[in-house]
Formats: structure tokens, sequence, C-alpha cells
């Protein structure tokens, strides 16, 4: 009887589509108030479950619930978990499959924004859960012999993402932070790293080349190989000065968790 | 003093990431924290560094939503991993979750779902905590939630069932005392007999709350003050408990910290005069 009970009873808080449909039967298992009947009691549970989704997915994605409205993010919402329900024993992770979702939505108007916006919020609630790793210290920096560095292999610090967007969407996300009306967004490619530097989220953004030589670090390829294919690859070819000053402001900003070489 | 000799933990509030800045900045004169497992399980960002300098300078216990005791889905090894390691890093006084299930074949409501309350559901919880307190290698706590519906199938009251299961899979109670208040709105039942029936030296820990009156019904939402009357069963429990551990929830429309902590601190301003009183 209880397994059967309980098929029944996540059925009727859980199943899309119309509340009727689902909470048809009710009587069969539930006793009436003296208030409320069988349908009723049981319409408590269904009307907070897709609530309780919302509310989760309106903290990882307020640009996305900026944008659709409060009628419209529930929309979305009822139909994001009617294809991916929780399975995790969290919420924190729900949302995790709301870029793919966005991006299989073939008559979703302005998609290739909404999935950009969507990637930017899922990476910064990824950064945001990751586990703490230390950054290089100025001593472990120093402590490389300096014919050594042509070789060495920077690996990144765990909360760390690259981003390529076709859409500015960082400036959205922003506005919605500020709670100021965002930008019109018109396609202007975007390259930023989200990372996470004494517990607070930080954003830095990154020119072509500069994500391009990031990208090649991230990657583990040698220091010296990435500089020089990052250069070559640059056009106009940026200045030695320029790819200094990048590296310099990665390692102050903690970016990097380790250091190899031979 | 319950059977496995659980502190009383004075008065506390729940950790709510609303009051972190608060907290890290004044470091106020409170009991004891209640700390809500499921949002400090997965991650290692700020929440649980904050997590861990609280655990540091006060008393912590774990409060969980999602182990899913009356499930008729296997229980979830993984979770209860993590659910020990995170207890263990916290140095928690005890952990907690609910007389409920949220959900079966994979999925999860994130709902407290109500249990029928018969000897099959006895049998098969009793199990079940039996087990999960061997994992965690600790006595579970388990709270009565508030519930919206009853069962047909169900043969026995709902404090009847929560003692036979705590006497039989010898496990703590946390006696929510609004959440008696709200089911016994919801289903028409003397509040004080549930209380009565409840055994006094299991229970380890009280909650109080605030809730939202519908009029057909009453929801736990967790987003107000405590009521008179709740305050009034507070009394006739703590008169059959004696000193336990209590805590404020607040979790919608959550206040700055003092207007929660003063809550708390009304508990402790009653209980002295219950004393007086006595």
């Amino acid at each position: 009887m209880l397994a059967g009970l309980q098929s029944w009873m996540q059925q009727a808080v859980a199943k899309p589509g119309s509340d009727a449909a689902a909470l048809r039967g009710a009587g069969k298992w539930v006793r009436p108030s003296s208030t409320l009947s069988p349908e009723q009691r049981t319409g408590i549970y269904r009307g907070m479950y897709l609530l309780r989704m919302r509310d989760a997915l309106t903290v990882d994605y307020p640009g996305l619930a900026h944008y659709f409205g409060p009628d419209g993010f529930e929309r979305f919402v009822a139909s994001y978990v009617k294809k991916f329900p929780s399975r995790s024993y969290t919420l924190n992770r729900l949302g995790d499959h709301v870029p793919e979702f966005i991006r299989r939505q073939r008559g979703l108007k302005r998609r290739e924004f909404l999935y950009d916006m969507a990637r930017a919020e899922l990476a910064m609630t990824e950064v945001f859960d990751e586990r703490e790793t230390p950054a290089l210290t100025p001593g472990q920096i120093a402590a490389v012999p300096a014919e050594k560095w042509e070789s060495a292999r920077l690996i990144p610090v765990a909360a760390f993402r690259m981003l390529e967007f076709d859409y500015p969407v960082p400036l959205y996300l922003e506005a919605v932070r500020e709670e100021e009306p965002p930008p019109v967004m018109r396609p202007r490619r975007t390259r930023v790293v989200y990372y996470r530097r004494d517990y607070a989220l930080l954003r830095l953004d990154l020119k072509p080349a500069a994500y391009h030589l990031l990208g090649l670090l991230a990657k583990g390829e040698p220091l010296g190989k990435a500089v020089e294919a990052a250069w070559l690859a640059s056009t106009p070819r940026v200045k030695e000065g320029a790819l200094f000053a990048w590296f310099q402001r990665w390692m102050s900003e903690g970016l990097f968790g380790k250091i190899r070489w031979r | 003093m319950n059977r496995w000799n659980l502190p009383d933990l004075g008065f506390g509030i729940g950790l709510r990431t609303t009051h972190f800045s608060h907290i890290l900045e004044n470091w106020p004169k409170i009991d004891w924290f209640e700390i809500l497992s499921e949002n400090y399980m997965d991650t290692g960002g700020r929440p649980l560094h904050v997590a861990e300098q609280v655990a540091e300078r006060y008393p912590v216990v774990l409060h969980g939503v999602s182990m899913s005791v009356g499930s008729t889905d296997p229980i979830q090894r993984e979770y209860l991993k993590k659910l020990k390691a995170l207890a263990a890093r916290l140095k928690a006084h005890w952990v907690s979750d609910h007389l409920c299930w949220t959900g079966v074949h994979g999925l999860n409501t994130h709902d407290l779902l109500p249990m029928p309350y018969t000897d099959e559901s006895l049998k098969h919880t009793v199990k079940r905590v039996r087990r999960i307190s061997e994992i965690l290698e600790r006595p579970l706590v388990l709270e009565n939630p508030s519930t919206y519906l009853e069962f047909h199938a169900s043969t026995w009251t709902e404090w009847d069932f929560l003692a036979t299961l705590a006497e039989e899979a010898d496990c703590g109670l946390l006696l929510d005392v609004n959440n008696v208040y709200v089911s016994s709105y919801n289903h028409g039942f003397d509040p004080y007999e549930y209380i009565a029936r409840i055994p006094a030296g299991r229970v380890v820990q009280f909650h109080l709350a605030g809730h939202t009156n519908k009029g057909t019904h009453i929801l736990d939402t967790h987003s107000d003050h405590v009521i008179g009357k709740v305050w009034d069963l507070y009394r006739f429990a703590r008169q059959r408990t004696g000193g336990v551990a209590t805590l404020i929830e607040w979790d919608e429309a959550i206040p700055s910290f003092d207007v929660v902590h003063a809550e708390a601190l009304k508990a402790r301003k009653f209980v002295a005069r219950q004393r007086k009183v006595a």
C-alpha cells in the first residue's frame, strides 16, 4: 500500500498538466477536512511544488527570470521541470540543464541571447559553489627558475570558468543585479572569465587575444608555446608588454592555483 | 535530560545567508545556530566558509529536508555519507530531519510529504531510521512536519505513530510546536493531547515559528512571529520536557538578525518567567 500511495501522491503533486487531471482520484486516498475536499487538500502540495521550483531557479537564473517576467518565467519553469525534474537531494543543481533546455527550444524568441545568458548564469553558480583551492602565492611564483618559465604549465584554481558569448550578456546581468533597466542586447562577441577570490564571485572581461592565451594556459599548454601561439594568432599583433600585463593581472587575481615545470 | 544526554543548547536561530554579514561583523551573543544541511553539503564556497566560522564560535546542529526517511525508494547512501562528513566537519551536536518522504522513483519534489500512519509505514520507517542512525553513527533526531492532508489508510494518530516510531527506532525527537498547532488546525485534533503523548525523554529540540492562516487551513510558512497559542503550547511542552534546546525558524520575508534573535530571546524570557512562577 505504501509504495502505491507514494506513487499516486507524487503524480498528484508533480505531474505536468492540468491540476484537475493530476488531482483526479484524490478521494480514494485522502480524507476530506471540515473545510476542504480531498482534491483541495492535495492541491495545497501541488500548488507549492511549482512555486518551490520557480523560487530555486529564480535564485540561480535572475537574468532569465527578469527577461521572461513573473508569468513567463513560471511557464518556463513548468516546461523545464517537466523535462528535467529534480533527481537530487539538493535544489542547488536543479538548473544544471537550463542552457541545454533553451538551446533545444526551437520556437523560443531570442534563443541565442537567452542561451548565452543561461550559460553565464550556470557558470556563475558553479564558480560560487566550487571547492576552495588556494591561488599561487608570490613565493611559489618566485621559486620558479627563470629558465623554466618557458616550459612551465599553469593550472587554474577550481573556481574558474571561461566563456565566450555572441551577446554581451554580462552587461545585462549586471543591470539586473543593480536593479537598473538592462541594455538592449545586440550581437557582440564577448569573452569573460568568472572566478572567485576571497569567496567573492568576480568577472574579468577579456580581449580576443587574452582569451586565446588564457584558454591555452588553462588547457595545460606550456607558457612559452601558449604565448607564441596567442601572439601569432592575434590580429593586429599584440605587443609583448600587453601579454606581460595580462599575465601579471591574472596572477594577482589568483586565477592559477598550481605551476609545474620540468 | 534526554536519554542520550544531548545538551540543552539554549535559545538559537537558523543560520540564514541574509544574516551572514551581520554575524561576521558582530559575532552576536546568541546560544546556538541550526544549519540547513543541504545548503552546505555540495558547496565549497562562501556558505561553507561562513558555516565553519560560525561552528568555531557557537554550538551548531544540522537540520535537513531531503533524507526522505519514509520513502519506499532505497536509502540515499551518497547523501548520508556527505551528511555525516558535514556533521563531523562542523562538529554538529546532532542531526535532524523530518518524518516524511520527499519523492519516489528517483525524483525529488523537495516537499515534506505526509506519511500514512499504518502498521506497514511504521515497520518500514523504523527499519530505515535504524539503518540511517547506523550509517550516521549517531541517533537520528526526527521532526513532526506540518501536514495538510490525512489518508484514509491511517489507523494510527500522528502522535502515537511518532511516539512508537521513536521508541522502536530508538531515535530522538525534534518537537516542532508550531507544526503541532498547524496540523491540529488542519485536521481538527487537540494539540495538547498530541504533546502529552510524546515521550518527553526523547525530545532533544523544539522548533517555534510563525505561520499563515488561510481561513480554511494554515500553511507552515515560517514567515512571521510566533503566535500566542503556539507560545502556550510551548509552555505546556516545556513543562513536560524540562530544559530542551529551542530554535526560532524564519524562512520567508526574513527580517533583520535582531528581529529574529529577539524572537528567540522572547522564548528565553518566557521560560525564565515560567521558572519564577513554578
